[in-house]
């Protein structure tokens, strides 16, 4: 029988890997289906808004990635125990993304000079002030991001290290050694432990 | 008694706005806190991220104007019934936000060459391709943005798309009439009417 929900991507981590990370560490099966750049343009289409990555469950077919994380960490029980509490996940989550927005766009920035200047600014500013206030949240939550204990925060945060490490250098969270530790616990879960050796390894 | 809840913010309807759609429709007393430029230097400070809005609530502070509204609609009655369904709005509104920080990047942009064509982009395939979808996708939910009824999606739609006709040079509406229909129903929902006739008038 095919697993209940299907997860398509492209070939790679990207905005895809918290959910994967989320489905492995419910132990939830999924079909992993990694789109090829070149069979992008007749699939694009058939999605609901012509992006990636798309959940399917029951028929039904969803984009957005931090939605679907959102959806299956209620599933794996990462979640918090009322409006409230999920509102601070919520809220930890969006500004981990604001912060992953601005280096995706020095990412891209075509311009050599101005991706000089972008990065820079990322580098001295932007990165610290988001890792700093970060690192100071995790103190204060027992080495985790938001209501001292494991949610799908962490799963978000953690599954954006590799791709983080690429562009600021791994060993930017030594001056953070919550965040880091934090990251080490969550990897060494042995479901996240296990998917990360197995997983494809993949340009971004 | 002071109320229970603090929404601060700048004076404009801008990223709040949603949020209080949601607290007048539920009839919730809030305090509507509009920070001008003069004091934001200090108070930045003082805010998770330093951004804005912030919500304040039994001592407790959460920023992001999204997760603010999917909070709150909670507490007013404009969510999903399931998880399912609360995936199936937030995707929505996610990706209504997904058109608003494209079209924000263009405004952004310093070279004007460039923002001319970007521009020129935006308004002939980048908010037509959203809002053909978005049309479609109201007329198959019964006047609605997801799941055939009044939900939160309904007013963060309504909120943000007056910014879409500023970039469109024009009503970016004009040809999606189940859209139109729907921003005037929400518009004259009483308590959102009142609201909209006291509300400070601001440019943006």
């Amino acid at each position: 029988m095919a697993p209940a929900y299907k997860l398509t991507y492209f070939d790679g981590r990207g905005v895809a890997e918290a959910a994967r990370f989320l489905f492995k560490y419910g132990e939830v099966e999924f079909e992993d289906v990694r789109v090829k750049r070149d069979d992008w343009p007749q699939l694009k289409e058939k999605t609901p808004f012509g992006q990636l990555p798309v959940l399917e469950h029951n028929g039904k077919q969803i984009g957005q990635s931090i939605s679907i994380c959102r959806y299956l960490a209620k599933v794996v029980k990462l979640t918090g125990n009322d409006d409230w509490e999920n509102l601070e996940i919520d809220a930890t989550v969006d500004t981990i993304n604001d912060l992953r927005q601005k280096i995706s766009a020095a990412h891209w920035e075509q311009d050599a000079e101005k991706k000089k200047k972008l990065r820079e600014t990322l580098l001295n500013e932007t990165i610290p002030y988001y890792l700093q206030r970060l690192e100071a949240q995790a103190q204060k939550n027992k080495g985790y991001l938001v209501l001292g204990h494991l949610t799908w925060a962490d799963m978000y945060f953690t599954s954006g290290g590799t791709g983080f490490d690429q562009f600021v250098g791994s060993n930017t969270f030594d001056k953070y050694p919550t965040l880091k530790a934090l990251r080490e616990k969550v990897e060494a879960l042995p479901a996240i432990k296990k998917w990360m050796e197995a997983r494809p390894k993949t340009e971004f | 008694m002071a109320p229970a809840y603090k929404l601060s913010y700048f004076n404009f309807r801008g990223l709040a706005e949603t949020a209080r759609f949601l607290l007048n429709y539920g009839g919730i007393e809030f305090e509507d806190v509009r920070v001008t430029q003069e004091e934001w230097p200090q108070l930045k400070e003082k805010m998770p991220f330093g951004t804005l809005p912030v919500l304040e609530h039994d001592g407790k502070q959460a920023g992001q104007s999204i997760a603010i509204a999917r909070y709150l609609a909670k507490q007013v009655g404009l969510a999903g019934k399931d998880d399912w369904e609360n995936l199936e709005i937030d995707a929505i509104v996610d990706t209504i936000n997904d058109l608003r920080l494209k079209l924000l990047a263009i405004h952004f942009e310093k070279d004007e060459e460039k923002k001319k064509t970007l521009l020129e982009t935006a308004a002939k395939e980048t908010i037509p391709y959203y809002i053909t979808r978005l049309e479609t996708i109201v007329q198959q939910n019964n006047g609605h943005l997801a799941l055939g009824r009044l939900t939160w999606a309904d007013f963060y739609f309504t909120t943000v798309c007056g910014a879409f006709d500023f970039f469109f040079g024009g009503d970016c509406l004009a040809n999606s009439p189940s859209l139109k229909s729907l921003v005037q129903k929400v518009n004259e929902l009483p308590a959102i009417k009142k609201w909209i006739e006291i509300r400070p008038k601001t440019e943006f």
